[in-house]
């Protein structure tokens, strides 16, 4: 039987800072758990430059933080899991979904390599080969070009994750702790060999706005729908000022561990 | 005492174990298991360093605890295991 393509939204949310961020995923996840907006993707990009760590990861083993304020750049505790990402030249995709979304997988595991399937599909339309790596990387040549996490909370999906646009090992390993300084310059010369950007399997660069048309394309192919672009809901603003405001910009939340 | 290991899980992530314990008896008095890894639901880290605190440091004891915290729960972890989770803590000792 003829079925109409689903209507999922898109958000594009430039130049947002580190706190503001964080703090409308989860209103969206918010909103999306109380089915108060369809299934949501989100594209954006971190003013000034930030690092995020994962919900279980220390701050101040993780990141320098006396390095990050020389560079103006901001930190914050994500609600996901996994590693510390310098977020500078990328573009960050979220995408939330309810659990029981019969395009989502049951099993976490197989629910990221869905998701990133999207984004496989989005580097292709921009000419990148890429595939997913398990546990929560895309690589491409080998290389690593994206990095994703993943949270379920009241039977809500939000996943998001990088797409590097371009990258500087040097400065990243400057603003993250190393667990042995003796083998930084080892460890950065390993890095580079093992990270990528579009910028570098490209050889130009690419405006944000060119990637997120990319990456639109993919979701809407990976997932079958059409992403349809609108604004955050007054409620969800709510929240995220709120949110904002009660936990990213937070002492108390981002030195939690 | 204080302590703390690194211990890469095999397959799995970094863990990062920072362990307060009393010599003596051998018992946790208090543990921050942290990582780049990933549990759902999230809360599962806080219940389970929650769980271990006065349990004796001895292999067969803190992995049947976590691995029955782990399956009375629920809990999903990825990246990160029962068995790596003992031997992380067990290298706080070394």
């Amino acid at each position: 039987m003829f079925k109409l393509k689903e209507k999922w939204r898109l958000l594009i949310t430039e130049n947002n800072n580190a706190f503001r961020n964080m703090a409308i995923d989860k209103a969206v996840l918010k909103s999306n758990s109380e089915k108060k907006v369809p299934p949501t993707v989100r594209f954006y990009t971190w003013t000034p430059p930030a690092i995020s760590i994962g919900y279980f990861q220390s701050l101040e083993e993780e990141v320098d933080l006396s390095v990050c304020r020389d560079f103006g750049v901001d930190y914050v505790r994500r609600i996901t899991g996994g590693g510390a990402v310098f977020h500078d030249k990328e573009l960050t995709y979220s995408i939330v979904i309810p659990e029981s979304h019969n395009q989502i997988p049951k099993k976490i595991i197989d629910s990221y390599e869905r998701i990133c399937g999207a984004v496989i599909k989005g580097l292709k339309h921009l000419g990148i080969d890429s595939k997913y790596a398990p546990i929560n990387d895309i690589i491409s040549n080998g290389k690593k070009i994206s990095g994703n996490a993943q949270t379920r909370k009241e039977k809500t999906v939000l996943q998001h994750g990088t797409v590097l646009m371009d990258v500087d090992v040097e400065k990243m390993f400057s603003l993250l702790k190393v667990p042995n300084e003796k083998i930084k310059d080892k460890l950065i010369k390993d890095v580079k060999q093992r990270v990528t950007s579009v910028k570098d399997s490209l050889k130009k660069d690419i405006a944000f706005s060119k990637a997120a048309e990319s990456m639109k394309h993919g979701f809407e192919k990976e997932f079958n729908v059409d992403l349809i672009k609108d604004n955050l809901t007054d409620y969800e603003l709510e929240l995220t000022d709120k949110f904002e405001r009660q936990f990213f910009s937070t002492k108390e939340w981002n030195h939690k561990r | 005492m204080q302590s703390k290991s690194i211990y890469k899980i095999p397959g799995g992530k970094l863990l990062k174990i920072y362990l307060e314990f009393d010599e003596n008896k051998n018992l946790i008095k208090n543990i921050s298991i942290m990582g780049d890894f990933f549990a759902y639901p999230e809360e599962a880290i806080e219940i389970i360093e929650k769980e271990l605190k006065n349990t004796i440091l001895e292999k067969k004891i803190l992995f049947e605890k976590i691995f029955s915290i782990i399956n009375k729960e629920n809990f999903e972890f990825i990246g990160l295991t029962a068995e790596g989770l003992t031997e992380g803590i067990l290298r706080c000792l070394n």
